[in-house]
């Protein structure tokens, strides 16, 4: 029961900050609202265009490709560290997993996922890679 | 890891070998009949592995893993449901998108997250498994891109996958706190501390999305509609199996069912799916969305299985999730058969009159549905008779009496389907000129249907396996 | 000869491949559709000749057990199966034979020939049943066949109705004998004849249980045999196509309740009282069917009430203890019956579908084979000898006077049942054959119709031979045969003298039948017969008015209950179920908004909701 009681003070506590907090703030701050104050960017940029844009997608191959290769030296780090204690098994298994991303590697070079302005690779069949070339 | 471990292992290390080979050819050349034709064998020979392994013993493979009998009986449901999957899924693909190859990465990849769920002896592993199957399913949902409806059903299901699977790791890590392990017992979990229920409540929020319980159920519907036929069947069957089999796993193993709470839980939650579920399905004219519904009323009949005592419980559940699994995907398997290349055939007027005109699927179609609403002669029946013997035994009543409600309610809408098959065909035009049955999509629905009906007409050789192997110890 | 299997198999083999229809041909449909039940015939043939005097059992598989009841699908050969089986496929056989040429201008013609190769196959499961379980799916099984060949020709509604009659009649009869089985099940576990004869040797004579079982077992026999009160399905029946009527409703089916209570008879035994009723019922059957075929127009009606008055004199036979003499005239009438109603099929189809006697008459020249054959036919319905009807009948009167001092009663009733059997079969003659034409002959039947007619004739002569009258100079092999099964007893014997007398008063009464016919007939004109019947006639021509008096007791109660009840209440319950569930539907689909905004706060509901539940509880 003192468990719950803790929960139950904990969850009270934390909705009364957060009230207290900013009703204290209401009550000394000014309040001048105006067409100035209404802005995105107050300190004085103006805004161009919508917030929502679509990005395009190549941002997101590219950063999928870097987090993977990112993992991979995440990896490589503590490999090298057991590395001396394991000669062998540690190298087999190591190499195993970077022959694992050559393959999902050669398959990106080969479908031209790593050009940033794609050739219409392995031929016959990329349809999302016309709408940036198309557009410019 | 020894040789015999490698052995024991050797269904999941086949599965993802499966993965790597087709991306590698996939890499040389892109060749649809390749691609499917090696991800089947891999499934194949993955599936052969697992009855050459039947002399290992359980073993633990690390923390993570364990193979036990119980987890090879699932593994072998689980690639059995994702080799008939990839077939359908040849036929269907050849139709629609023009790049087939990458899908058959994703659908080994799918299944070995399956199978590590069904082999995890551990919430890290049962986390991962969950995240392998959940990502690439975002992407087979979203495989065809043509219509708008399977994009938006893919990003429905990333969202509200990822909001489950948040629960599913909180729950996991407030076990850890809890306990300092996340392996999963003996001894079973301290149900007096109030961190290990939050815990499992969290848990259980995830697994219930997945199985899609009431009131995780909600993206159902609008998934199978918008994914490919086939993977809709994959999600009804091989991922709500795979989960299925970790909560029976999980629940027994740590003792769950001492709680009051938990069965209390689980009894609403049952009761609340079978009796939604049917309703919801009750004048649905989109047949996607109609199995969609009926699939959560029939896990809802499963977690009969799982309160019920554990000598009858399990092999109920087994016999129910293989019959259910022969059921759906059959009926998936004729939806995708039907299909068009710019839509599934969800409709129902798509089926008014299909017996005069394509026979063969049509009486797939009526051995699936009566399966489904539990009729003699088909592996439905078997399953719900071991189902309800299963509640009988442990006197789950209100359950029971819910099933019963449930399935008269089920009753109707299968056979309003039925009806439809066999309604005199319209004067006009059919409403869809289907495109004809490529042979592997024909052989695997002939394959489901024999095994429907003999499983039906004569039980006694899978009711043996079952003894044999979903009920052992672990 | 272990090959058992194959008698019912044959024609079960014939029946499935018709099933492919019209699709085989004519030639093809009339080879396998005869030619099964041949074939079935010639290994009853080969049966028989190697047949030892010792009961052959067959046990092909084992059906089921249930706790301690254990059945298998068994078939067994003995003397009485053994005639059985042999009369059901030789005279199906011909019959058969008969119905290609009858049946040929039918565009069923197939599907006629699949039914009757089942029924066949039915029939013989039904005699060579080891257990009373394979007897009850031949008994069940021929009770269909039955009630899809009276309703062949489906396209006539009043076709249709007489089939749903037979079979609900006959249901109610089927009733008490499945409650007998499950007695037999329960009291000794097992539905093995044999077994179940042996066991109840252990009851008292005369004990409750006995005689329940022992009645049970009379009602079905009563509804399959179409005996009193149960015999009302049996006339209407005759709307099937002739062979049918030959083959089931004269020849084999009808008789399957004698053969029931012959086949149990040691148990009937163990109820005197039973079997006093079984005596009583077929006395007074055979009494009331022939006073009712006295005055049918329609020829196959005539014979219809003379089938159930024969079938009468065969229970007579069962209820004074004379069950071979039962089998005996079984056979006898088998030939004959099947031989009147071929001949009168043959007379039908000449004239183009005529039924109706009135409108006959003068056929003697016209149609001269039929004409022979059906005269020995009569002979052997009104038991003149040397017909194998005299024979049995006789025997069957000789043991009824010896049976008990009681028995001369039923002896009367027996003698006068002759004299009306013997005025309808003369009226009917003479009507058919003398007298002027009132039809023309469309065409005459063929020598495949002619040919079983033949034979079936011969049959009816020679099957004299086997139980001849011993003062006549015969010997009784046919008792002697069923003497393993049906012991020959001494109180039986009749002196020699009282014999002949006794055979002299039958043989008198029938031939003042006869003389009584021919002279009301003899010259009989329809015009000089009133428009409007006596009420009496009306009386007996609707059966003695049974069918008024079942609609009065029965029908009517029943119409209006469910007129009563004709808005279901029971139904509204169910109604109300989907009225219910429609609502939820609609409710519930509300919250399908496909909004992924609501099934995340759905979901994080739920989450709360679990998470208090679990902490908070």
């Amino acid at each position: 029961m003192t468990d719950v009681l803790g929960i139950v003070m904990f969850v009270v506590g934390g909705v009364l900050f957060v009230l207290v907090s900013l009703t204290v703030g209401r009550l000394f701050r000014p309040r001048r609202p105006g067409q100035l104050k209404g802005e995105i960017y107050e300190c004085g940029e103006p805004t161009v265009g919508k917030g929502q844009v679509q990005f395009d997608l190549r941002f997101y191959v590219v950063a999928m490709l870097f987090v993977i290769f990112d993992v991979e030296i995440a990896l490589l780090y503590p490999w090298a560290q057991v590395f001396r204690q394991f000669p062998k098994a540690a190298f087999w298994d190591l190499a195993f997993f970077v022959g694992l991303l050559l393959v999902g590697y050669a398959f990106a070079w080969r479908y031209g996922y790593l050009d940033w302005t794609r050739p219409r690779a392995g031929g016959q069949a990329d349809d999302d890679a016309q709408t940036p070339e198309q557009e410019r | 890891m020894t040789a015999l471990d490698l052995q024991a292992l050797l269904p999941l290390v086949l599965t993802t070998a499966t993965a790597i080979a087709v991306m590698i050819a996939v890499t040389i050349t892109r060749r649809h009949g390749l691609a499917a034709w090696l991800c089947a064998a891999g499934l194949a020979a993955a599936i052969a592995s697992i009855a050459s392994a039947r002399e290992c013993a359980p073993r633990h493979i690390s923390d993570l893993l364990v193979i036990d009998s119980f987890a090879r009986f699932y593994s072998g449901l689980i690639l059995a449901g994702s080799l008939v999957v990839a077939v359908l899924s040849y036929g269907y693909l050849k139709l629609r998108t023009d790049r087939h190859e990458e899908y058959y990465i994703l659908l080994p990849l799918a299944a070995v997250g399956s199978l590590v769920i069904v082999c995890s002896a551990n919430l890290l592993a049962f986390l991962l498994g969950l995240e392998l199957l959940s990502i690439c399913l975002f992407a087979l949902i979203a495989y065809r891109r043509t219509g708008r409806g399977d994009l938006e059903a893919a990003v429905k299901y990333l969202i509200l996958a990822g909001a489950s699977s948040a629960f599913a790791v909180f729950g996991a890590a407030l076990i850890y706190a809890d306990r300092g392990s996340l392996a999963f017992g003996p001894p079973g979990l301290a149900l007096s501390s109030p961190v290990a229920l939050a815990g499992i409540a969290a848990l259980l929020v995830g697994v219930g999305f997945k199985l899609a319980l009431v009131p995780f159920h909600f993206w159902t519907p609008d998934v199978y509609q918008g994914a490919p036929a086939p993977i809709a069947g994959f999600i009804a069957t091989v991922s709500k199996g795979a989960v299925f089999a970790l909560a029976l796993r999980y629940l027994s193993t740590e003792n769950l069912l001492a709680d009051g709470r938990i069965i209390w839980l689980l009894t609403a939650i049952a009761a609340a799916s079978m009796l939604a579920g049917n309703l919801l399905a009750l004048r649905q004219d989109n047949v996607k969305r109609m199995l969609a519904y009926s699939s959560i009323a029939h896990v809802g009949y499963l977690l009969i299985a799982l309160l019920a005592s554990a000598s009858l419980g399990r092999p109920a559940a087994a016999i129910y999730l293989t019959a259910y699994f022969l059921a759906s995907l059959g009926a998936f398997g004729v939806v995708g058969a039907l299909s068009q290349p710019t839509r599934d055939a969800d409709a129902l007027a798509d089926y008014r009159g299909l017996a005069w005109r394509r026979p063969f699927l049509a009486f797939t179609l009526t051995a699936m549905l009566l399966s489904l609403a539990g009729l003699p002669l088909t592996a439905g029946f078997v399953g719900k008779l071991s189902l309800v013997f299963s509640g009988v035994s442990s006197a789950l009543w209100l359950l029971l009496s819910a099933l019963v409600l449930g399935s008269v309610i089920s009753i109707f809408y299968y056979l309003r389907l039925l009806a439809a098959l066999f309604a005199t065909p319209p004067a006009s035009e059919p409403a869809i000129s289907s495109p004809n049955t490529p042979w592997p999509t024909t052989a695997a629905l002939l394959f489901l249907t024999v095994a429907l009906l003999a499983i039906g007409l004569w039980p006694a050789p899978l009711l043996d396996l079952i003894q044999k192997m979903a009920v052992a110890a672990w | 000869m272990t090959e058992l299997w194959l008698i019912p198999a044959l024609p079960l083999a014939g029946f499935l491949l018709l099933l492919i229809g019209p699709s085989l041909g004519r030639r093809a449909s009339s080879l396998i559709g005869a030619g099964s039940v041949g074939a079935s015939f010639l290994v009853c043939l080969f049966t028989a000749w190697s047949f030892a005097g010792k009961p052959i059992t067959q046990t092909l598989w084992h059906w089921f057990t249930v706790s301690n009841l254990s059945v298998d699908v068994a078939l067994r050969v003995d003397q009485l199966s053994l005639v059985m089986i042999l009369v059901v496929t030789g005279v199906g056989f011909l019959i058969h034979l008969y119905s290609l040429g009858y049946m040929a201008g039918d565009d069923a013609f197939s599907r006629f020939l699949a039914y009757m190769d089942l029924f066949v196959a039915f029939m013989l499961t039904l005699v060579l049943g080891d257990t009373l379980l394979t007897l009850f799916v031949g008994w069940e099984g021929v009770g269909l066949c039955s009630y899809l060949l009276i309703g062949f020709w489906y396209r006539d509604p009043s076709n249709g109705r007489a089939a749903r009659k037979a079979f609900l009649v006959t249901r109610v009869g089927d009733t008490a004998f499945t409650i007998a089985l499950f007695i037999l099940a329960t009291k000794f576990h097992t539905l093995n004849i044999e077994a179940i004869l042996t066991a109840c040797q252990a009851w008292p004579v005369g004990s409750a249980l006995a005689v329940t079982v022992a009645g049970l077992l009379l009602g079905g026999a009563l509804g399959k045999s179409a005996q009193l009160p149960l015999q009302v399905w049996l006339p209407d029946a005759m709307a099937g196509p002739t062979p049918v009527s030959a083959l089931i409703h004269a020849a084999t089916m009808v008789t399957a309740g004698a053969y029931l209570i012959a086949r149990m008879f040691p148990l009937f035994q163990l109820a005197p009282d039973v079997l006093q009723l079984v005596a009583a019922i077929g006395a007074s059957t055979l009494v009331l069917a022939g006073l009712s075929a006295c005055v049918q127009r329609d020829i196959k009606r005539v014979l219809a009430y003379s089938t159930i008055s024969q079938i009468g004199y065969m229970f007579l036979a069962l209820g004074v203890g004379a069950p071979s003499a039962a089998m005996f005239h079984l056979v006898t009438h088998a030939f004959f019956k099947a031989l009147l109603f071929l001949g009168a099929g043959a007379v039908i189809h000449a004239l183009g579908n005529q039924q109706d006697l009135f409108k006959m008459g003068g056929l003697r020249k016209a149609l001269p084979a039929t004409f022979w054959t059906f005269l020995i036919g009569s002979a052997a319905l009104v038991a003149l000898p040397p017909t194998g009807g005299f024979a049995s009948k006789d025997l069957i009167l000789e043991l009824t006077w010896a049976s008990a001092p009681g028995a001369r009663w039923l002896w009367a009733m027996g003698v006068f049942g002759a004299f009306l059997t013997a005025y309808y079969t003369a009226r009917m003659f003479a009507l058919a054959f003398f007298g002027p034409p009132h039809s023309h002959v469309h065409h005459k039947p063929g020598p495949v119709m002619i040919v079983p007619l033949i034979l079936l004739a011969a049959g009816s002569l020679l099957t004299a031979a086997l139980d001849w009258p011993g003062p006549l100079g015969g010997a009784p092999f046919f008792s002697h045969f069923l003497a393993p099964l049906f012991p020959v007893s001494d109180a039986h014997e009749v002196s020699a003298s009282l014999a002949s007398i006794l055979q002299a008063s039958s043989l008198a009464s029938a031939l003042a039948g006869i003389v009584t016919a021919t002279l009301a007939f003899r010259r009989f004109s329809p015009s000089v017969s009133p428009d409007r019947p006596s009420p009496l006639v009306r009386f007996l021509l609707s059966g003695c008015g049974f069918d008024s008096l079942y609609n009065l007791l029965f029908i009517r109660p029943f119409l209006f209950l469910t007129r009563l009840n004709r808005n279901d209440i029971l139904d509204s319950f169910y109604t109300a179920l989907a009225w219910v569930a429609g609502l939820f539907h609609r409710g519930l689909s509300r919250s399908q908004t496909g909004q992924v905004r609501w099934y995340a706060f759905a979901l994080a509901l739920g989450a709360v909701i679990l998470l208090a539940v679990m902490v908070l509880l």
